[in-house]
């Protein structure tokens, strides 16, 4: 067997950025097994600092070592320096367990966690020697993609042998048996293609037969990741994570992750508390991080909170909780419990007045968002970053004055707290997602969102505040790529051609080589980015991503109520 | 109120093969979360944010493989050498090792003003080897460092005291002694990397530098 590893010289590693990225050998790694019937790899397509630290990743990486017939690996995308060194020496990429060149595997099975890595799926495919199509892919590993952005398939549909929509624990397996029970009969790839077609959740592009969204609905009472891999590298998040429960009530307008991870399903606490333990047991990290969308929605918060924060097995444990809501409440339990992580705390009202809070159905107050930084006052905390979008359906100018008035009134307050508190503002334009009620609404475009970027940037140019803000043509791509159809595939191919990789990363990030994509294509953004009528076929509409297109509808139709209704109240 | 006795403790390890590649400050992550895993009872600093009472040795630089790395961890028990030999080693990844346990361990009581450092340099042609030899054993021997756009220029003066040559099973090695951590003396990092630009297109045969020895001055 190649171990691609042993092709590069001490020397060579030595010019590469944090060459441990490359090398593998990390505590918890997977133990070798002689002759497997399936070998794979799960691939991230972003760097280790950050792969290592998505759960999905983690998830797989366990449940498919421990199948007996089964060796999954891992590969990440290599930055720069690294990529420039295997393509001077014409070596392929390779997986981090044992230095295998990623097209001697049965299969790749690839996280798509968001658009803004899909050249980057390209780039590895290529590095790894695989065809990049699996129209005219002959050989090598059938390729598999899932994840929050795999939910519309169609933009990256022309690079993927098969898609996985939805939940990935039990799937996972039966894509794994059925690619064994394939291999063993020698099956041709299109045969292969087929069996998997038939697996709940797997859409397969040639054969474009309606999807359903999977759920994984023995969530509860499954058995997180205990034993993580742990990294030889600082990752972005230097945690434990704990996934508590998964999906979310809140309904959020805007929020593809909402409907994506639906039903909601929570783990029951005594079940969280041994997790826990476990997991802190197997990995040592100082801080447990409690995963979820809104955490506070979790039944039982205070309860699990008190008991983690009782069952110390080091002195320097910590609990820290990402995804808070905005209320007094959250702030009473994160000052009672002595062992949670107090850095800064994180809310996002997305809106700056209550009416279009009242439209997207953000269910935040603005006496909530009030009281919590005057609860603040005295409180260990020294930071408060709020979120905001802009370029939301519905809005007006008055919302954008909205973020300004806003905040300089959390300034006021935070300037009698004990210690005094910093704000910082992020600011977003707004991407109508795909199975959102706000699928059918417009873009705005990159000049409209600089306007009311600039509004909120004067508006508080004396400030104490920092802001900082997210490029808008980075919006506007993000929303072509995830409203795209299978001719948004030809733009990435393209813009993978031109040199674009790590999209998301600002050194790396190219706004011209995207526009040249654009023109050498011929794609026009603006047929993306429209508002479409209600009644018009989507492109993703052969998904049936158990939320009803009814149920979104009324909920969009509801949006525009709500915009009205205040609109219409009187000043005052 | 009694103090809890306290067993200051020094674990010596190796870094080889693909840790070497692991930078000091991961390394440190590493080395506390498996003396968590393992269950030590270990002493804390006061302050809001509890660390561990460990100090580490001087800094390996990346890449260097080592066979006398250390820290110094104040343990609440008294620890069996041996067997916290072996739980540490389960709890190590690929390449690192802890080659010994040394408690009770008493500090040096004065800093140390520099280091006395033995390596064992690799190679896999002769000629390359002797090429090294002699650059390193040369006191003029001169070379650029370029940190941050500025330009600094080294000697190897007296940085390198002793430079053998032998003969190895997979090929020559030099065994060199050198010095650093004085003023205007250039650090080993500084000095290997330079050779290596030095042997130019023979460099790859300079495959391997491991510290085999470290002694304060």
């Amino acid at each position: 067997m190649i171990n691609v590893t042993e092709s590069i010289t001490h020397w060579e590693l030595l010019e590469i950025e944090k060459p441990a990225r490359y090398l593998g050998g990390e505590v918890n790694q997977a133990t070798i097994k002689a002759s497997p019937d399936l070998r794979v790899c799960l691939v991230f397509p972003d760097l280790y600092d950050l792969g290592m630290s998505n759960l999905a990743i983690k998830i797989f990486y366990e449940k498919l070592n421990a199948h007996p017939q089964i060796m999954a690996e891992r590969a990440f995308s290599p930055w720069s320096d690294f990529e420039q060194l295997l393509r001077r020496k014409n070596l392929p990429l390779y997986s981090l367990e044992t230095g295998t060149p990623l097209h001697e595997f049965d299969a790749l099975l690839i996280t798509l966690p968001y658009e803004m890595t899909f050249t980057n799926v390209l780039n590895l495919l290529d590095l790894g020697k695989i065809d990049l199509k699996w129209q005219t892919r002959k050989e090598g590993p059938i390729v598999i993609a899932g994840g929050p952005s795999a939910s519309n398939p169609l933009p990256m549909a022309r690079f993927m042998d098969a898609v996985l929509i939805g939940d990935g624990e039990e799937a996972i397996l039966e894509i794994c048996e059925t690619l064994i029970r394939t291999k063993k009969a020698n099956a041709e790839r299109s045969d292969v293609r087929k069996e998997l077609s038939k697996i709940e959740g797997m859409w397969v592009p040639e054969f474009t037969a309606p999807v359903k969204r999977r759920v994984f609905k023995g969530f509860a009472a499954s058995t997180p990741p205990v034993k993580p891999l742990l990294p030889n590298v600082q990752t972005i998040h230097n945690r434990a994570t704990l996934e508590i429960f998964r999906g979310c009530i809140q309904g959020c307008r805007f929020c593809n992750a909402g409907f994506y991870y639906r039903p909601k399903r929570e783990r029951p606490v005594e079940d969280l508390v041994e997790y826990a333990r476990q997991l802190l047991q197997n990995s040592g990290e100082e801080s447990l991080g409690l995963l979820s969308l809104s955490t506070s929605d979790y039944s039982h918060l205070t309860e699990l909170v008190n008991a983690l924060d009782q069952q110390k097995l080091y002195p320097e444990q910590n609990v820290s909780i990402p995804s808070l809501r905005m209320n007094e409440s959250t702030i009473e339990l994160l000052d009672s419990t002595p062992h949670i992580r107090k850095g800064g705390l994180t809310f996002a009202p997305e809106a700056g007045t209550q009416r279009l809070r009242n439209v997207i159905k953000k269910n935040i107050s603005e006496d909530d968002i009030i009281s919590v930084m005057r609860a603040t006052s005295g409180s260990d905390y020294r930071t408060v970053k709020l979120y905001f979008m802009m370029g939301l359906p519905f809005e007006t100018d008055a919302d954008i004055e909205g973020i300004v008035d806003l905040v300089r009134r959390l300034e006021d307050i935070g300037r009698t707290c004990r210690p005094r508190k910093q704000i910082s503002i992020s600011l977003s334009g707004f991407v109508p997602k795909p199975f959102t009620p706000f699928q059918w609404a417009a873009q705005a475009d990159t000049a409209e969102l600089r306007r009311k970027r600039l509004i909120v940037c004067r508006g508080l140019e004396r400030s104490g505040s920092k802001v900082s803000w997210r490029e808008e043509f980075l919006c506007l791509l993000e929303s072509v790529l995830s409203r795209g159809d299978e001719r948004v595939g030809e733009l990435i191919l393209k813009a993978w051609e031109l040199g674009c990789r790590f999209d998301g990363w600002h050194e790396h990030f190219s706004r011209s080589k995207w526009e040249q994509a654009f023109t050498e294509t011929g794609i026009d953004a603006a047929v993306y980015l429209r508002e479409r009528r209600v009644e018009e076929t989507l492109p993703w509409d052969f998904v049936n991503f158990q939320v009803p297109r009814a149920y979104l509808e009324s909920e969009y139709a509801e949006a525009a109520r709500a915009a009205e209704e205040v609109n219409n109240e009187p000043a005052g | 109120m009694n103090q809890p006795a306290e067993f200051k403790t020094r674990v010596n390890y190796s870094k080889t093969r693909q840790a070497r590649y692991i930078a000091h400050l991961d390394t440190i992550d590493i080395i506390c979360k498996a003396l968590r895993r393992i269950h030590l009872s270990y002493a804390v600093t006061q302050g809001c944010h509890v660390r561990p009472k460990i100090s580490f040795g001087p800094p390996l630089p990346l890449g260097h493989a080592s066979y006398c790395e250390y820290f110094v961890i104040t343990l609440l028990q008294q620890p069996d050498p041996e067997a916290l030999k072996t739980a540490l080693n389960r709890e190590l990844p690929q390449g690192m090792e802890v080659l010994s346990v040394e408690c009770p361990w008493i500090d040096k009581k004065s800093p140390a003003v520099g280091e006395q450092v033995e390596y064992r340099l690799h190679f896999s042609s002769q000629a390359t080897a002797d090429r090294a030899r002699s650059w390193l054993l040369n006191p003029e021997s001169a070379f650029q460092v370029v940190r941050k756009g500025e330009t600094r220029k080294y000697t190897i003066g007296k940085a390198v005291q002793r430079a053998d040559m032998a003969e190895a099973d997979s090929g020559w090695q030099l065994q060199a002694e050198f010095i650093q951590g004085l003023a205007d003396v250039p650090s080993v990092s500084k000095i290997v990397t330079a050779l290596a630009e030095q042997l130019g297109e023979s460099r790859d045969d300079f495959y391997l530098l491991e510290r085999i020895a470290l002694k304060e001055l």
